[in-house]
C-alpha cells in the first residue's frame, strides 16, 4: 500500500474574490521507505503540499478538489480529530527554521518529553530513555546535558538534529521534510542530509523532500517531481530526470546553476520570473510559455497536458522533444582589461569587540576580524567567501565606514581611510559604495525609485534639480535592465531580484570605482540570481569597476570572480585564483566549503569531506 | 505620510473621536459665544439648583449652579478651554523634548544614549502624580505653569517608546545605504528615520493628550492647578464633592466632561495607532 | 540561575543608590526654590525678627544650599527626616504611621486589578476573530479612559451616596478600636482575633481598591490580549501544531507562559503607577494613608514632611522596579542561561 497518494489535488487561494489555484491537479504516488523530492522555485507551490498534509493552509487558502491519500484514508475528508492524531505520530514535519521551531522559554527535555507522551510512553523514566536514545543516533554529543537546555543555547545545526529526532522518535510512516538545511550553514548541510538519509533508512519511512535545489534532490531522492507556476511540469526517477530533463524549465533550472567544474559556462538567464498567483488568474495557455525559448503558438493557446514519455517519467510540455538543444556557450567572458594597479588595498586590518562587561569582570574581547590582508585591483572581481560568523561582514562594514577597525589600514586608491585626519565620508562616498544584502531593509519603504536610486545626488551640499534626477534615474534603471516605468513605484510594489536591481542602481550613480556585494544573491531564486549574476558582468563589461563579492556560496562566486579569498573565524585562510580553489583547494575549511555544494552531475557520488560537529 | 492619514479617516474609531474632539474644541474656541453666562458670575441667591430638567431647575441655568451661584453649563464649556489648552500644549511641548532626545540617544548610541538613558531613568523613578504636585508646589499655580509641569514629567514617556522605535528603524540597512551615499548626520535623521517613526509620534501625542487632561483635572483637583479664578473641571469636581447629597448632578457632569474628552482622545490614538502602523495592519491587531 | 538573579538584583540595587542621591537632591532643590521662609512658619506670628533670625540659624538655613543638603543627607542615613513644621512631629515616624495603610490599599487594589486584567485578557483573547472582540476591545478603550480619581469619585456616588451600600470614609467604622502590632490593620485585627474589625477594615477597603484595581486592569488586559496574539503568530506554535498538539495544550503549555513574559513586566511597571494613584484615592475616601498625609503637607508647604514622602514613594517604586526586572531574570531563560 503507497504511503501517501495525491489525486488530482488542487489547493486555491482566494485572491481580490476570485480563487486561484495556488497548486493544480497534482498527483503522485509515494511508496513506503521511498524519497520523493518535490523541487520548485519560491512561489511554485511546494510547501504548499506539506501544509495540505497537515490541513493547516494559511488563511484564503483552501483544498478544492483531488483527494491525499494517506495509507488509504482520504487525509482531505478525515475526521479533524483523527488527522490531529495522526499528526506527529504517524505523519511528521522538519521545518525549515530550526531556531525558531521549539519553545524558547521550555527545555528540550520538557518539549521531547510532551512530544513522546502523545504516543503512549508510558513512565517518564522511559521517556527520558527514549529521547536520549533518539538524539544519540542523531549524532547529538552530551545527550543528557542537551536535554537540560534552552534551545537558544544549541547552534542551528544542533537544533536541527533535536527536530529530525523528534520527527523520527515516533516510528513515522511519512516525514514532510520542507528544505531542512536552507537556514543553516553551508558546512552543515551535507550533515544533516546525510543524517535525514540515515534515519529514514533504518526506520523504513516515506520521505517528501522539498527543495530548491536540483542538484540536492538528484542525489537524495528516488524521485523527483519539478513544479513551476502550481503544476508538475516533469515527473520521473531523480536521475534520469536530471541527467535528461524533459521539460524546457527544468533543463534552464539546471543551466542557471552555477557550474563548479573548470570550464566556465554561461549561465542560462531565465527573462522575467515565475508569475505570481495574481498574474495566474489572467494567463492562458502553458504557465512558462512566457519565459521558454521553445515556446511556439500552441503553447500559448492551451495548457499542454501531462504526457508520459517512459516508464514512470512524465512532462507536461508538448515540445518536450527539443529540450536538450536548450544550452549555453561557453562564456565569451568579456572582462576589461585591468591595468593591476591596486584600487583596495588592505593591510592587516583587526577588527576587536569588548563582550562581558561586568562591573566587576573584565572586558573579554573577541576578534571579529584577525588581520587581513588583501588587495583589489582595478576593474577585478574578488570573492570573498565564509560561513555566517566567520568575519566577512565585519570586513564589508569596516570598508564601508560603518565601524572603525582596531588595527590596521584601508587604502582607498592611495589615500588612508583610516587616517583620522582625512575627510572619510567624503571620499569614500565618490569611490566606494555597498550594495546590501536584505532587499527589504535596504530600500527605504517609503521612497519611490527615483528618490532611492539618485539618492546620492541628495546628498550635502548637493543639489540637484528634478530633471538631472529623473534623467540619471532613466540611464540607470536602463543600465540594470529595468524598464522606465519603474521609477514612480514604491519598493513594496518590487519583486525580490527587482529589488536587488535597485540596489545595485544605487549604487552605481556616482560612479564607484569599487563596490562592495554583501550576500545580494543570497536567499533569491536560482533563476533570479543567474539574472543578477549575469547582469554584474555585462556592468562590468561596460562601465568598469571592481567588486568585493561576499558569498557563502562559492558555487555563485565561481561565475563571476577572479580571486578568491576564503574566511574562517575571522582569519583569512586561503587567497587564491579561482582556478586553485576549485582544482586544488588547501585549507580544510576551503575543502569543506566546497563539498558542501551537490555535483552537477547526477551520476557522480557527492563526497562529503566533513568536519567536526560543532 | 499624507497617504496613510487620508487611509485613516476611513476607520470608524478614528472618525468617532475626530467627531467629539472637534465638539469639545468647538466649545473651547467658541466658549464666550456658547456659554450662557459668565463663568465667574455668582448668584448668592440660586445656589445649588439643579439642571432645568429637574424639578426645582431654572431654565436660565440648563445644567443648574454651584455652590456660589455660578452657571454649571458656563463653566464645563470654559473648563473646556482650560483642558484642550493644556492638552495641545503640554503634549507638544512634552513631543518636542522627547522625541529629540529619543532620535539623538537612538541614532548615535554610545554614550550618549548612555547618558541621556540614565537621565530618563533618574527622571522616571519619580511617580508621575508625586512629581507633577511637587513641581505646582514650586511653580506655584497658573495655566502655564500647568503645562511646563506637564511637559517636564511627561517628557520621558515620549523618548523611551519612541527611542525603541528609533532603534529599529535606525537598523534597517537603507540607513546605513544613506549615510554611505554622503548624508550628514542630520540629513540621514530628518530624511530616513523621522518620516518611520512619525506615525508612531502621532499616536503617542495624541494619547499624550488624553494624559494631560487628566493630569490637568487632578491637579485642579488638589487646588494646585491653573488657580481658582480660571474655570476647570477638576475644580468643579472638589467643589461639588461637598455638596453631593444636595446636588448629585453637579459631581456627575464634570466627571462625564472628563470622561469624554479623554475617551475621545484614547480612540483616536488607538485608532491612529492601527492605520498608520503597517506591520499592526499586516496582522489585522 | 540564583547567582544570576543575585548579581542582577545587587546590580540593580547598587545602581539605585545614586538614582536615590540625585532624586532627593533634585527634590531639595525644588523644594527651596518656594519663596517661603520655614523659620518664620515654625514660630508664632508674633515673633520679633530676631527670633525669626534665631531660628534660622537653628534650622541651618543660612549655610549654602549644596551645605543644607548635605546635612539633610546625614541626618537622613540616621533616621532621622526633620521634624515636621505644621505637625510638629518627626517626618519619619508620621511617614512609618502612614506608609502600611497605603500598602495594604495597594496590594489589595493590585491584586484586583490582576485578576481582572488576566481574566479580561483571556476572555478578549477568547473571543478574537468574533463580533464580540471588537465590541470588547472598544470597551476596553472607554475603560482605560477612567482614571483612578474618576472610579474613585463614581464608585463612592454610585455604592456610598445613591446605593448605600458601602462606607466610603476613612479606614474602619468609628468607634472600633485600632490595634496596632505590625502596622497593618487587616493583620492586626486577625492576630488579636478581632473579626468585627477585621470585617469593617474590609468593607472600607473595598470602594477604594476597586477604584485604583479597575482603573489598573484595562491595560494589563489589553497587553495579555496582544502579547498572545504575537505568541500565537510565533513559528513554534504552529510546529507544536504540527506535532499533533491540541490547541488547549498549547495555550496552556507554550502560549501562556511565553505572553505572560511582556505581560508581568507591563504589570509591574504599572504597580509602581498605582502605587502613586493611591494618593489620589485616599484623599477621595479620606483614607488615612500616606497621600492624604502628602496633600496636607503639600497645602500646608511643609518642606521636611514633603521630601520625607515623596522620597518614600520613590524608594517603593525603585523596589517594585527591582523586583519586576528580578522575576523577568528568573522567568525568561534567555536571560538567565548563556
Amino acid at each position: 500500500m503507497l504511503a501517501l497518494q495525491a489525486k488530482g489535488l488542487t489547493v486555491t487561494a482566494r485572491i481580490d474574490g476570485d480563487d486561484v489555484p495556488a497548486i493544480r491537479a497534482l498527483s503522485f504516488d509515494l511508496a513506503p521507505g521511498k524519497i520523493l523530492g518535490l523541487v520548485g522555485e519560491s512561489g511554485a507551490g511546494k510547501s504548499m503540499v506539506g501544509r495540505s498534509i497537515a490541513q493547516l493552509l494559511p488563511a484564503g487558502f483552501m483544498i478544492a478538489a483531488g483527494s491525499l491519500l494517506f495509507e488509504g484514508e482520504d487525509l482531505v475528508r478525515m475526521a479533524p480529530a483523527r488527522r490531529r492524531g495522526l499528526l506527529g505520530r504517524a505523519i511528521a514535519f522538519i521545518p525549515q527554521a530550526p531556531m525558531t521551531a521549539l519553545n524558547p522559554v521550555r527545555t528540550i527535555g520538557a518539549q521531547f518529553d510532551e512530544h513522546l507522551a502523545r504516543f503512549g510512553e508510558a513512565g517518564r523514566k522511559q521517556r527520558r530513555e527514549r529521547a536520549l536514545a533518539m538524539l544519540a543516533a542523531a549524532r547529538l554529543p552530551q545527550a543528557g546535558d542537551l536535554l537540560g537546555q534552552y534551545p537558544h543555547q544549541l547552534s542551528g545545526g544542533m537544533c536541527q538534529r533535536v527536530l529530525i529526532a523528534f520527527a523520527f522518535a515516533s516510528n513515522p510512516r511519512l516525514v514532510i521534510a520542507d528544505e531542512p538545511t536552507t537556514a543553516l550553514d553551508v558546512t552543515m548541510h551535507p550533515q544533516i542530509l546525510r543524517l535525514i538519509a540515515e534515519m529514514q533508512r533504518r526506520h523504513g519511512t516515506a520521505v517528501i523532500f522539498i527543495t530548491h535545489d536540483l542538484r540536492l534532490a538528484a542525489q537524495l531522492c528516488d524521485d523527483v517531481i519539478v513544479m513551476y507556476a502550481g503544476r508538475a511540469v516533469e515527473s520521473g526517477p531523480a536521475r534520469a530526470v536530471l541527467s535528461k530533463p524533459a521539460h524546457p524549465y527544468t533543463r534552464c533550472l539546471q543551466l542557471a546553476n552555477p557550474s563548479l567544474r573548470s570550464e566556465r559556462r554561461a549561465l542560462y538567464v531565465m527573462p522575467e520570473q515565475m508569475p505570481s498567483l495574481r498574474q495566474l488568474r489572467q494567463m492562458l495557455g502553458c504557465h512558462f510559455a512566457p519565459r521558454c525559448p521553445l515556446a511556439a503558438e500552441d503553447c500559448r493557446r492551451s495548457e499542454p497536458p501531462q504526457i508520459e514519455i517512459a516508464a514512470g517519467r512524465s512532462v507536461a510540455c508538448i515540445r518536450a522533444a527539443a529540450t536538450p538543444g536548450i544550452a549555453t556557450t561557453r562564456r565569451a567572458t568579456a572582462v576589461p582589461d585591468s591595468s593591476g594597479r591596486p584600487v583596495l588595498q588592505v593591510e592587516k586590518l583587526a577588527k576587536h569587540y569588548a563582550i562581558d562587561r561586568g562591573l566587576f569582570t573584565n572586558a573579554r574581547t573577541f576578534a571579529a576580524v584577525k588581520e587581513a590582508s588583501f588587495n583589489i585591483a582595478e576593474n577585478e572581481f574578488v570573492a570573498l567567501v565564509g560561513e555566517s560568523g566567520s568575519g566577512k561582514s565585519t570586513i564589508a562594514k569596516l570598508l564601508v565606514g560603518l565601524e572603525q577597525p582596531s588595527g590596521g589600514r584601508i587604502l582607498l586608491n592611495g589615500e588612508d581611510l583610516t587616517d583620522p585626519s582625512m575627510r572619510r565620508g567624503a571620499l569614500r562616498a565618490l569611490s566606494l559604495q555597498m550594495v546590501f544584502q536584505d532587499p527589504q531593509s535596504a530600500l527605504n519603504p517609503r521612497r519611490r525609485v527615483t528618490n532611492i536610486v539618485t539618492q546620492a545626488m541628495e546628498a550635502g551640499s548637493r543639489h540637484a534639480s528634478w530633471e538631472e534626477r529623473q534623467r540619471r534615474t532613466s540611464e540607470l534603471l536602463a543600465e540594470v535592465g529595468l524598464s522606465a516605468d519603474f521609477a514612480a513605484r514604491l519598493p513594496g510594489q518590487l519583486s525580490g531580484g527587482q529589488r536587488q536591481r535597485v540596489n545595485i542602481a544605487r549604487a552605481l550613480c556616482s560612479i564607484p570605482k569599487i563596490l562592495i556585494a554583501d550576500e545580494i544573491v543570497s536567499g533569491l531564486d536560482v533563476s533570479i540570481q543567474a539574472q543578477l549574476l549575469n547582469l554584474l558582468a555585462r556592468l562590468r563589461a561596460e562601465l568598469g569597476f571592481a567588486m568585493l563579492f561576499i558569498s557563502h556560496d562559492l558555487s555563485v562566486v565561481a561565475d563571476l570572480c577572479k580571486n578568491v579569498l576564503v574566511m574562517y573565524r575571522g582569519e583569512i585562510v586561503d587567497q587564491v585564483p579561482k582556478e586553485a580553489v576549485f582544482a586544488d583547494p588547501q585549507h580544510a575549511h576551503t575543502r569543506a566549503l566546497l563539498s558542501s555544494v551537490p555535483p552537477d552531475e547526477p551520476e557522480a557520488a557527492w563526497t562529503l569531506r566533513t568536519r567536526n560537529v560543532s | 505620510m499624507a497617504g496613510p492619514l487620508f487611509r485613516s479617516l476611513r476607520s470608524m474609531r478614528v472618525l468617532i473621536a475626530l467627531g467629539m474632539i472637534l465638539c469639545i474644541a468647538g466649545c473651547a474656541i467658541f466658549a464666550g459665544w456658547i456659554a450662557p453666562h459668565d463663568p465667574g458670575d455668582q448668584n448668592l441667591l440660586s445656589i445649588l439648583t439643579p439642571p432645568a430638567w429637574v424639578e426645582g431647575g431654572d431654565p436660565s441655568y440648563p445644567l443648574g449652579t454651584d455652590s456660589l451661584g455660578r452657571d454649571v453649563m458656563s463653566r464645563l464649556i470654559y473648563g473646556a478651554r482650560t483642558a484642550m489648552l493644556v492638552a495641545f500644549f503640554a503634549s507638544i511641548g512634552a513631543m518636542i523634548i522627547g522625541s529629540i532626545l529619543a532620535h539623538i540617544s537612538g541614532y548615535f548610541g554610545g554614550a550618549i544614549d548612555w547618558i541621556i538613558g540614565r537621565l530618563v531613568d533618574v527622571w522616571m523613578s519619580f511617580p508621575p502624580v508625586i512629581l507633577s504636585l511637587i513641581l505646582m508646589v514650586g511653580l506655584g499655580v497658573g495655566l502655564g505653569k500647568v503645562i511646563l509641569a506637564i511637559v517636564l514629567v511627561d517628557w520621558t514617556r515620549f523618548c523611551r517608546v519612541l527611542r525603541s522605535e528609533v532603534l529599529i528603524v535606525t537598523r534597517n540597512d537603507y540607513v546605513a545605504a544613506a549615510r554611505l551615499l554622503g548624508f550628514t548626520h542630520w540629513q540621514t535623521i530628518v530624511r530616513e528615520v523621522l518620516p518611520a517613526t512619525l506615525p508612531l509620534l502621532i499616536t503617542l501625542v495624541s494619547l499624550e493628550m488624553a494624559i494631560a487632561v487628566v493630569v490637568e483635572a487632578i491637579l485642579s483637583f488638589v487646588g494646585l492647578g491653573v488657580g481658582a479664578d480660571q474655570p476647570a473641571w477638576g475644580q468643579m469636581i472638589a467643589d461639588a464633592r461637598q455638596y453631593v447629597y444636595q446636588s448629585p448632578w453637579n459631581l456627575l457632569l464634570p466627571i462625564a466632561a472628563i470622561f469624554l474628552t479623554v475617551a475621545a482622545f484614547n480612540l483616536l490614538g488607538d485608532g491612529l495607532r492601527r492605520t498608520l502602523d503597517v506591520r499592526l495592519a499586516e496582522t489585522g491587531r | 540561575m540564583i547567582a544570576t538573579v543575585v548579581q542582577l538584583i545587587t546590580r540593580r540595587l547598587l545602581a539605585a543608590i545614586p538614582i536615590l542621591l540625585v532624586v532627593s537632591a533634585l527634590l531639595f532643590g525644588v523644594l527651596r526654590l518656594l519663596p517661603i521662609d520655614p523659620a518664620a512658619m515654625s514660630l508664632p506670628p508674633t515673633a520679633t525678627i530676631a527670633e525669626v533670625e534665631a531660628k534660622r540659624r537653628e534650622m541651618g538655613l543660612d549655610r549654602s544650599l549644596p551645605e543644607q543638603y548635605l546635612i539633610w543627607l546625614r541626618d537622613a542615613l540616621h533616621g532621622d527626616f526633620g521634624r515636621s513644621i505644621a505637625l510638629r512631629r518627626d517626618a519619619g515616624s508620621l511617614v512609618a504611621a502612614t506608609l502600611p495603610a497605603t500598602i495594604e490599599l495597594a496590594v489589595a487594589a493590585m491584586a484586583i486589578a490582576a485578576l481582572l486584567g488576566v481574566g479580561g485578557g483571556l476572555l478578549m483573547f477568547h473571543l478574537r476573530g468574533t463580533l464580540f472582540e471588537a465590541v470588547a476591545d472598544f470597551a476596553s478603550i472607554l475603560l482605560l479612559s477612567i482614571p483612578e480619581f474618576l472610579w474613585g469619585l463614581i464608585l463612592l456616588f454610585v455604592f456610598g451616596v445613591a446605593l448605600q451600600l458601602l462606607p466610603f470614609t476613612g479606614e474602619v467604622a468609628p468607634g472600633l478600636p485600632l490595634p496596632h502590632i505590625t502596622g497593618f490593620l487587616l493583620l492586626d485585627a486577625l492576630l488579636v482575633g478581632r473579626f468585627d474589625v477585621f470585617l469593617s477594615a474590609c468593607q472600607h477597603l473595598i470602594l477604594p481598591a476597586f477604584a485604583l484595581g479597575l482603573a489598573f486592569s484595562p491595560t494589563i488586559m489589553r497587553v495579555l490580549r496582544s502579547s498572545l496574539f504575537d505568541v500565537y503568530h510565533e513559528d513554534y506554535i504552529q510546529q507544536a501544531r504540527l506535532r499533533g498538539l491540541s490547541e488547549g495544550k498549547i495555550l496552556l503549555g507554550h502560549a501562556l507562559k511565553n505572553a505572560s513574559l511582556p505581560t508581568l513586566t507591563l504589570a509591574g511597571v504599572q504597580f509602581g503607577i498605582l502605587f502613586s494613584g493611591t494618593l489620589l484615592v485616599e484623599v477621595i475616601y479620606s483614607y488615612p494613608g500616606m497621600g492624604n498625609l502628602m496633600v496636607d503637607a503639600v497645602r500646608n508647604a511643609d518642606l521636611p514632611l514633603i521630601q520625607a514622602i515623596a522620597l518614600t514613594y520613590c524608594i517603593v517604586v525603585l523596589m517594585i522596579n527591582t523586583a519586576v526586572d528580578g522575576l523577568y531574570v528568573v522567568l525568561n531563560p534567555k536571560l538567565r542561561v548563556r
